[in-house]
């Protein structure tokens, strides 16, 4: 073989995998509070690609404890209702190209009344994508938590749009304006009696507590390097909050904020893509033809 | 003459790399070919079959066994599960998928050994995590296990499953940590035709129960429609410290499925129903996202005694292949799979005993469009 026809083809081999990595990147980035694509509080329209999976954990300070003023939440040995910081587990799955499906467990730090212990509140969220971004047109997309839920705090109602702008060779910026309902169902008036998941459903309005998730207008912004380098800025209908996170090795994300100018938080998810064989038989030559 | 030893280095190194490849190349060829077991080369028609039992996903053994092969690109290839042949894929540009009839079948009786002594001794790490969240003493209740699983060959279709139990956490019950046999079953599996499927299993299985197991499944392993049914008789048992303890044989459970598998997206919805343990009656969906080596999946039920829905997941435990060679073998399991469902501990609703053979599950995995979508 002649060195220009491998220099040629070693770099077709090299552009194509640098779409590869460009086309992997797209799904794969940093995620909000409950593990759903998003700043630090909230969702972005960002569609994972399909079959990406991730996992993670989050830290919510104590001033901003959405269960606070919550009468079940509340420590009878102190008489104000003292917000508790959050830890929050989630896992994430595009489980159709524009389906995601969440699971998120937020377990409160510190003190719990014994009627309130478990192993935190389990959410499942659905999130589906109506419209995905094109040129002129930014993406749009809902989510939706399931109402089995007794207690949960992080519940989202929420429709977004978020669209891309390429400020330079490696910098874009990822602008998300959306609204969350104050308004959800679940099945809080249900404790001991739990046997039953589709009945008992109470509507309720978020605006009842002092720290409520979600709920009116939010939006934000973020300023992204290469995808692997950021800044975030966002409104979460409540607060303004600012934050940064970092991507390693391509699947590991750190990101840490601070909420309200106030206090601190953070998080980090690894993500994988299941749509995957391994290296060595999803090469061309893997069959012979 | 300084640029000419130059030259000479470069292509020694360049020759050195190669020869290192090649051997390479070899040496993992080989070792594929450990891989597979009980392997039967037919030159004259062209197949292959083999038995692969370290990957979940089907698709992973057959382009390591093609890759490691090297034969020419009309050659079929025949996966064997418990020795028995479940239908020929021709992978490459044009997929094919042969259904193997009756006459088929009868003619590969002759041709492909069965037996203990075409298998390696295959031993297994499987872990074992039974969990109730809730309870407010004691919120996160969990029995881990580890059990060290092997298969034995006896004859065409039929497998001795046996193993040993090592607790490692049990804050669930009051059952001792003592070191304890694993399930021990035989299941005989049975491919009637090109769409007819059997599996029998009598012995101790999961989640305490033992018994009798009985599955019909008909399934055309290219068309998107299945249906099965099975039944089983059973009863509870566990091992004390010493001996075993056993009620008799009182639970009766009858279901039946029908199943619609959406080839664009790997996706089965399944409708089953019937009477589950504990008499409790009632229905339930499924819905089943194939995911190359791992299965998702989305219930809801409504029984007799209440409602409640969940998630599942299957998944292999890597590392996978830990220690080979021809006669035996050490790996974590291909198949590690766990329900959550929202109100299901405590509560009984629609509760089954867990087996490892299902006859649904698998063969959904050798489904033409699910094997054919994912090859590159």
């Amino acid at each position: 073989m002649n060195s220009a026809g491998w220099i040629r083809k070693l770099s077709v081999q090299w552009s194509l995998a640098i779409i590869g990595i460009l086309v992997t990147q797209r799904g794969i980035a940093q995620v909000n509070i409950s593990g759903k694509p998003g700043l630090l509080n909230i969702p972005t329209a960002r569609v994972l690609s399909d079959g990406t999976f991730h996992i993670g954990y989050h830290y919510n300070p104590s001033h901003y404890d959405p269960r606070s003023a919550n009468p079940n939440a509340r420590n009878p040995d102190s008489l104000e209702s003292v917000g508790s910081s959050n830890s929050i587990f989630y896992a994430t799955l595009a489980i159709l190209p524009r389906l995601e499906v969440n699971i998120n467990i937020f377990r409160v730090n510190g003190y719990i009344p014994l009627n309130e212990r478990g192993i935190g509140d389990r959410q499942f969220d659905i999130k589906y994508a109506v419209l995905t971004e094109r040129e002129r047109r930014p993406s749009v997309a809902m989510v939706v938590s399931a109402p089995f839920g007794i207690d949960n705090s992080l519940v989202t109602y929420a429709a977004m749009a978020t669209k891309n702008f390429t400020l330079s060779e490696n910098v874009t910026a990822e602008v998300t304006a959306g609204f969350g309902s104050p308004y959800y169902f679940d099945r809080s008036d249900n404790v001991g009696n739990d046997y039953n998941i589709f009945t008992n459903y109470k509507l309720h309005n978020k605006n009842d507590r002092p720290n409520p998730y979600l709920s009116g207008p939010f939006g934000g912004i973020a300023l992204r390097f290469k995808q692997n380098l950021g800044g975030m800025l966002e409104w979460d209908s409540r607060h303004l909050n600012v934050g940064a996170y970092a991507k390693l090795f391509e699947r590991w994300t750190l990101q840490a904020g601070v909420i309200n100018f106030d206090q601190i938080t953070f998080g980090t998810s690894y993500a994988v893509s299941l749509r995957k064989l391994p290296k060595r038989l999803s090469q061309q030559t893997a069959i012979p033809k | 003459m300084r640029y000419t030893s130059r030259l000479g280095v470069v292509f020694i190194v360049v020759f050195l790399c190669w020869s290192v490849q090649v051997g390479f190349c070899q040496q993992d060829r080989q070792r594929s070919l450990m891989n597979v077991e009980n392997l039967t080369l037919d030159s004259t028609a062209q197949r292959v079959y083999y038995e692969q039992r370290l990957y979940r996903n089907p698709v992973i053994g057959l382009l390591e066994l093609s890759q490691a092969l090297s034969l020419p690109s009309a050659t079929e290839f025949v996966p064997l599960y418990q020795g028995i042949p479940i239908a020929g894929y021709q992978p490459g540009n044009n997929w094919q998928t042969r259904l193997l009839s009756r006459s088929d079948r009868k003619a590969l009786g002759k041709l492909i050994p069965a037996g203990p002594g075409h298998y390696k001794l295959d031993f297994r790490i499987q872990p074992e995590v039974i969990a109730n969240f809730g309870f407010k003493m004691d919120p996160f209740q969990t029995k881990t296990s580890l059990l060290l699983q092997t298969q034995l060959y006896l004859s065409r279709g039929l497998v001795l499953n046996a193993g040993v139990l090592f607790p490692i956490t049990n804050n669930y019950d009051n059952q001792p940590m003592n070191i304890r046999p694993a399930p021990i079953y035989l299941n005989q599996f049975l491919a009637l035709d090109e769409q007819n499927f059997l599996s029998g299993s009598v012995g101790l299985f999961y989640s305490n129960q033992y018994g009798v197991n009985l599955q019909y499944r008909r399934a055309n392993l290219t068309k998107p429609w299945s249906f099965g049914l099975e039944a089983s008789l059973t009863g509870d048992y566990y091992f004390p410290t010493r001996g075993i303890y056993y009620e008799s044989m009182n639970k009766a459970m009858v279901l039946a499925d029908v199943a619609y598998r959406f080839r664009k997206h790997d996706i089965t919805l399944k409708l089953s129903g019937g009477q589950y343990l504990y008499q409790d009656r009632g229905v339930r969906l499924d819905f089943i996202r194939q995911i190359y080596s791992v299965e998702v999946g989305i219930f809801a039920m409504k029984t007799s005694k209440a409602s409640t829905a969940g998630f599942n997941f299957a998944i292999p435990i890597p590392p996978g292949r830990l220690a080979q060679s021809k006669r035996f073998r050490l790996r974590t399991t291909e198949e590690f799979r766990w329900e959550y469902s929202y109100n299901g501990g405590g509560n009984n609703v629609g509760l089954r005993y867990r087996l490892g053979n299902q006859l649904d599950a698998l063969l959904r995995q050798y489904h033409s469009d699910y094997l054919r979508q994912q090859v590159p």
